[in-house]
Parts: C-alpha cells; sequence; structure tokens
C-alpha cells in the first residue's frame, strides 16, 4: 500500500516560497539569462547585425577585442574609462549619500526632511538623456559652468574646457551622474537609518556617548548590511553607466576619454554591426562585474552578523 | 431552383470582385513605414498617406517617425531581430549595407510606375541612383537629394564692416580671414563665431577639401586608404587652427550653426547647410527669412587647390524590405511612388529636392531662392562615399579630426592612425 509523504511545516512553507519565486525566476531566465547564455554564443562567432549568416571563429573576437586597436578605440580603453568613472563615482556618492542622509535623520520635522528627500531624488526620476541634455547646456562654453568657475578662480573669459580636455571631461560625467543617482542612495540610506531601533540611541545618550561617538560606535556598524547593498548597487550601476557619456559624445566631446565599456559596445555592435566583437566585450564586463561584486561581498561579508 | 442557385453565386462571385475594386486583392495590408522627424514634411506626408488609404480601403500604414541620426540604428536593430519595417529611408552610406545582405527588395517597377530600371534612370538626373544601383537593379528612390552650400547672415557682415556680396569668402584661406573680422570673443570663450564646420558630417565636408588637394578616401580600385599624405595633412593642419587649440575659430562643442543661424541672434555669420534649411528658416523666423538678410554661396574651395571640388551630395532613399510578401512588396513600392508624385508639393512647402529631371528643370525649382547656387555647386560635388564600412569611416575621421582640435594630436599623427584603421577596414574584404 503506497503510504503519502509527510511534509514538514518548514518544508510545506519551501514550496510555497518556491511557488511565489517562480514567477521572478522565469522572467529573469527568459529577459536576463538567455540573453547572456545568447551573447556568450554570439562571441564566437562572426555575426554581423544585417547577415543572416555567420560562422564559429572560436576565440577570434576575444584575441581581437584585448589585442588590436578597435579602430582606434581598443578595448583596454575602456575598461581604463570605466574604471576611472566607477572609482571616482560610487566611492564619493556613498560616502555623500551617508553624510546626507545621517543630515535629513536628524531633521526634527518630517516635513523638511521629505521636502530633502523629494528635492535630492528628484533628478533621478528625469532620464538621463535630459539630464545630460541640461548639463550640456551648463557646460557649454557660453555656460553657467565657465562663468562659475571664472567667478570662483578669478578669472576673466577661460574657457575650462569642461566638455573638451579629457580630465575634465571625466570630471564632467562624474558630475552629472553624481548629481543624478546620489539621491535615489540617499533615501537607501534613509530606509536602512529609520530601522536602526531608537532604543540604542537612547541607551547610547544616557551612557553619555557624544553624537560623533554614537555615529561611529553604533549607526556605522548597524548600517553595515545597507553599506554593502548600497555600495554593490552604486557600483555595478556606475560599471554600466552609458547614457552620459553617450550624450556627451553626440555634444561635440571627444570620445576616448569617456568610451566606458558599454559605449564601446554600442558602437562595435550597433553602429558598426559587428555583433561577434560587441557580444565578447559585453562578456568582458560582465566578468569585470562579476570579480568586483564577489570582492565586496567578501569585504563585506561579516554585515550579515548585526543583529539588534 | 438549382439554376437559381447558381445564378446567385456568380452573382456573389462578381460582387466580390468589384467590391474591392478592378483587380485589387481585398486581403489586408499593413505598410509600416519609419521615416526621419522632420516636422515640416510630417504635415504633407500625413496627408498623402490618408489619400493612399483612402485609394487603397485594404492598406493600413502606419508611420513611425525618428531622429535621422537614431534611425539607421533602429532600422538595423529591427532587421536584426526579424522585425524590420515595411518601408523606411536612409542616407546613401547606409544603404550598401542592407543591399549586400539581401535585407531590401528591388523596385517593382510596374507598381512604382515605370517600364524598368533605364526609364527609372531616365527619370532622375545623372548620378542620383547611383548609390541605390546594383547589378542593374534599382533598389531605392530618393525622397530628397542634399548639398550643401554656406549660408551667410548678411547683417553680420555688416555690423562687422564687411560687404556680403564682395566680401564673402571664395576660399578657405579667406574663410578664416574673414572669420577673424567676424569673431568676437570673451576671452577664450567664442560669443559670435563667423563660420563653423558641420561637426561631425566629415565624409560630407572635410572629404571634398581633401580632393580639392588631390588627395582621396579610397583609390578607386578600392585597395588603399587615405591616399595624398600632403593633401591630408593640410587639411588636418587648417582643422587644428580652427579649434580652440589654434586660432580658436570654432568647436565642436558649441551649439551646432545652422541651428542658430535660424535664430539671427548676431551669434553666427555663417554656416554649411542645404535648400531645405531656407523652409527651415521660414519657419522657424519668419521675420528673418523676408528680411533678405541672408545669402548662399558656393562651398569654398583652397587657393591651392588642385580640383574644383564641392561638398558631397547625398540622398535620403526610400527602400522596402525584402522580408514582406510580393503583394506587400508591391503595395509598398506603390505607395512610394504616390508619395514622389508630388515632388513639386516637397519643393515649394518643405524645400526638399527630388532630383527628377522634370522637376530640376521646372521654374517651381529655378525660382526657388538660391537655386541656382545649390545648382552651380551640384554640378562640382560627387556622391558621398556609400561603400562599406561607411559608418566606421565616418567615425574614424572624427577621430583624426577633432584628436587635431580638441586633444592636442598632431596632424601627422592623425594621418597615420587615420590611414591605419581605414585600411585595415578595407583590408577585411580583400
Amino acid at each position: 500500500m503506497k503510504k503519502n509523504k509527510v511534509y514538514s511545516i518548514e518544508q510545506q512553507q519551501a514550496r510555497w516560497g518556491f511557488l511565489f519565486t517562480v514567477p521572478c525566476l522565469i522572467f529573469f531566465a527568459v529577459f536576463s539569462f538567455y540573453p547572456i547564455i545568447y551573447a556568450f554564443q554570439t562571441s564566437f562567432t562572426d555575426r554581423q547585425v544585417l547577415s543572416r549568416n555567420y560562422d564559429y571563429v572560436g576565440l577570434e573576437n576575444y584575441v581581437y577585442i584585448f589585442t588590436k586597436n578597435n579602430g582606434g578605440f581598443p578595448l583596454s580603453n575602456s575598461i581604463r574609462a570605466t574604471l576611472i568613472f566607477t572609482i571616482g563615482t560610487f566611492i564619493p556618492m556613498i560616502i555623500m549619500s551617508l553624510i546626507i542622509a545621517t543630515f535629513l535623520m536628524q531633521l526634527r520635522r518630517d516635513k523638511y526632511r521629505g521636502f530633502f528627500q523629494l528635492m535630492y531624488y528628484m533628478p533621478a526620476v528625469l532620464s538621463s538623456v535630459v539630464a545630460a541634455a541640461i548639463w550640456m547646456i551648463i557646460f557649454d562654453p557660453r555656460g553657467l559652468m565657465n562663468q562659475v568657475s571664472n567667478f570662483i578662480m578669478r578669472s576673466s573669459g577661460v574657457d575650462y574646457n569642461w566638455l573638451v580636455d579629457p580630465v575634465m571631461l571625466q570630471v564632467s560625467t562624474i558630475i552629472i551622474y553624481f548629481w543624478k543617482y546620489i539621491g535615489y542612495f540617499v533615501i537607501l540610506f534613509i530606509t536602512g537609518l529609520a530601522a536602526i531601533p531608537s532604543t540604542i540611541y537612547e541607551a547610547a545618550t544616557v551612557d553619555g556617548s557624544s553624537r560623533w561617538h554614537t555615529f561611529w560606535k553604533i549607526t556605522l556598524p548597524l548600517l553595515k548590511p545597507t553599506t554593502a547593498m548600497v555600495s554593490i548597487m552604486a557600483m555595478l550601476q556606475c560599471l554600466k553607466t552609458f547614457s552620459t557619456q553617450f550624450m556627451l559624445y553626440q555634444g561635440g566631446s571627444p570620445r576616448a576619454p569617456i568610451d566606458v565599456i558599454t559605449m564601446n559596445i554600442y558602437f562595435t555592435g550597433i553602429r558598426n554591426g559587428r555583433l561577434g566583437r560587441a557580444s565578447a566585450m559585453s562578456l568582458v564586463l560582465f566578468v569585470i562585474m562579476l570579480v568586483f561584486t564577489y570582492l565586496q561581498l567578501v569585504a563585506n561579508r561579516s554585515s550579515e552578523d548585526v543583529e539588534y | 431552383m438549382r439554376k437559381a442557385l447558381s445564378v446567385l453565386l456568380v452573382l456573389l462571385m462578381a460582387f466580390s470582385v468589384f467590391a474591392g475594386g478592378a483587380g485589387e486583392s481585398n486581403d489586408e495590408i499593413v505598410i509600416e513605414f519609419w521615416t526621419h522627424e522632420d516636422a515640416t514634411r510630417q504635415a504633407l506626408e500625413d496627408q498623402y498617406i490618408a489619400e493612399f488609404e483612402e485609394m487603397h480601403p485594404n492598406v493600413t500604414i502606419n508611420a513611425t517617425r525618428q531622429a535621422s541620426s537614431r534611425l539607421v540604428e533602429l532600422v538595423q536593430t529591427a532587421f536584426a531581430a526579424g522585425e524590420g519595417p515595411t518601408v523606411f529611408n536612409l542616407t546613401n552610406d547606409a544603404v550598401y549595407s542592407f543591399v549586400s545582405t539581401g535585407n531590401v527588395a528591388p523596385m517593382d517597377y510596374e507598381a512604382a510606375g515605370y517600364a524598368d530600371a533605364a526609364a527609372v534612370e531616365d527619370a532622375y538626373i545623372d548620378g542620383m541612383l547611383e548609390a541605390v544601383t546594383y547589378d542593374g537593379e534599382v533598389y531605392g528612390l530618393p525622397l530628397e537629394l542634399n548639398n550643401w552650400c554656406i549660408f551667410i547672415n548678411k547683417q553680420v557682415f555688416r555690423d562687422a564692416g564687411l560687404d556680403p556680396e564682395t566680401d564673402y569668402p571664395k576660399t578657405w584661406e579667406e574663410m578664416v580671414e574673414v572669420s577673424e573680422k567676424l569673431v568676437i570673443r570673451d576671452g577664450d570663450i567664442l560669443v559670435r563665431r563667423g563660420y563653423d564646420f558641420r561637426y561631425p558630417y566629415y565624409l560630407e565636408t572635410i572629404v571634398p577639401m581633401v580632393e580639392q588637394l588631390g588627395g582621396k578616401l579610397i583609390s578607386d580600385d578600392g585597395t588603399e586608404a587615405i591616399i595624398g599624405e600632403d593633401a591630408w595633412i593640410k587639411v588636418l593642419t587648417f582643422m587644428q587652427q580652427w579649434g580652440p587649440n589654434g586660432l580658436n575659430l570654432g568647436s565642436p562643442t558649441y551649439t551646432n550653426a545652422r541651428s542658430l543661424f535660424n535664430r539671427n541672434n548676431n551669434d553666427i555669420a555663417m554656416c554649411t547647410t542645404g535648400l531645405y534649411q531656407e523652409a527651415r528658416i521660414r519657419s522657424e523666423n519668419p521675420e528673418f527669412y523676408e528680411s533678405g538678410d541672408w545669402m548662399v554661396v558656393p562651398y569654398p574651395v583652397f587657393e591651392d587647390a588642385v580640383a574644383d571640388v564641392s561638398a558631397c551630395h547625398y540622398g535620403q532613399y526610400y527602400m522596402v524590405n525584402a522580408n514582406e510578401d510580393p503583394e506587400t512588396i508591391a503595395m509598398a513600392w506603390e505607395f512610394i511612388a504616390f508619395m514622389l508624385s508630388h515632388g513639386e508639393d516637397y519643393l515649394t512647402k518643405v524645400n526638399l529636392i527630388q532630383p527628377t529631371k522634370e522637376l530640376m528643370n521646372s521654374d517651381t525649382y529655378k525660382n526657388m531662392p538660391y537655386s541656382d547656387v545649390f545648382t552651380y555647386d551640384l554640378g562640382r560635388a560627387h556622391v558621398l562615399y556609400y561603400g562599406p564600412h561607411a559608418n566606421e569611416i565616418q567615425s574614424l575621421l572624427r577621430t583624426a579630426i577633432e584628436g587635431v582640435m580638441l586633444q592636442g594630436v598632431t596632424p601627422e599623427d592623425a594621418y597615420t592612425q587615420l590611414k591605419t584603421s581605414v585600411q585595415e577596414l578595407i583590408d577585411e574584404d580583400a
């Protein structure tokens, strides 16, 4: 006689949990996993965007992108541009968003806090294209940035080449990105700060801890899981940056200083129609993102131990 | 009873045939029509679409409009996904890749109202179908022909103490001299430019400058790239001197000259653009258009030029997706021919030239302001480079020219890099 299998409550819950995640898994498989596999396969072909036929060329695309000039825009330059942008953007962004979030949490009246949150978050709602267009007007040689720079530097009629000079151009992309996304990360930090029980702060106050001491000894350690999440998100977002650099290039800026990997992928695959090479580049970006995420997870491993 | 039934069936069949119009199928045909944005042209074409749909009740035309710079990418991506539009238009530098990969259909001459390819060739002025003719078949019809001349704001010239009618630049050396007189600077910052180039359309504007000096983009047999070291280096040096690190007369990072020109705000005196600009001035600034304070002059040459070459002419060509069924392809060509049968309207209402012999010889064209200048320059121009890798070569030219203008690259280094990169591209096809 066949016996009905008995499941524990935990197993039953796990089964329901799995069922709830199935739609998400399907969505991920179709829209993320399949394209990754497809890009992996395409990276071994000489596929061109309009051509119906293609051949497998082994590692030829990988050899090409690591050894050839790629029409004056080698992948090595793109990796350099991406790393400079990522490091130059995400570290200051994490620090500043934490400082602003802490400042906003100090505001006693909710309506002020709400107002500032809205102000900081507003640029994140704008599309990157609109944001870049606004900043291109500001960075125009006759625009606000040169006027402000001349005022601060007590100079007159100096063009600081915000959109031309390789260093200034990279700084410009960092400023635009910083302005656009800092509000988003401020909100995430505020959420993390709000989750810290007020009783801990009350106990610290009773024990005579100063605000500075409380921040370093209580807030920051308890915020570690949020910091880990925010820093991984910010880093991945920075590694995938595209539209800011693309808009500046469309506006007449030179490409090489800001030719981040995604932009090189776009030009190689879409403009020049070389899908095989572009896929190989996207796989390289994927690996870079994977490695950096792993390193961050290792660095933040102890963050999971936080308990209130 | 059986006889009555037979009569009824015959009547029903006859009714079904005549209801759809003589010889016309009742099958629904959907034409996805993708074209570039042009506010002045849109109203005209929407009217033609409505008229065509009325003539063919079984046809639905869905028009999608995108910025011209994005259209080629969107069309390419759509074709890569097997979802290309039925009818679309692209410039001749993009045509080759679509024809060579079999993605566009040769013309259905009958549907478009022509006897054969020779009849189509005969209807257009010489060389206009060169970029879309392969193996004796025509693959596209020109929505517009463009060649670029120099537009001049006469008032700005007069403000600088110049007589626009006599002092306008005939050579590139004079262009520098005149621009020096017209330019207003606040320190390094250009408040008013005399002239500025049409960045980053270097295949159209800079390659002819090289050709004036005896250089070439690609050799006639297609095996060698960037020919004529002296010519290329002279042009690259000219551009270096034009930019912010030289005489500081212009730069790609300023607002493009042709957009500023229409506003007549005393911030640009000259720009490079086509006849279509006249419609845009009329639409954006009718007061300036009517003032007569603007004029058009031919594209300059170098003083020591060995060839009289003006800016390249190029076309926007309507093409049809080869992956559609034959009935849709025929209807698409009929639709294209219907729209292009309104050449005079395109010319008078939106200043677009459809280069048929009939239109180019008409009084309507001859009476357009400065059409004689455009015709003169058309005679000195050749078609824009349309071979394989045209897009990549355009991008490489940008790297070279903007490298010397903005990034301190020497003309010699830029030339070497350009030659190597373009040669690498054409060697791929060898």
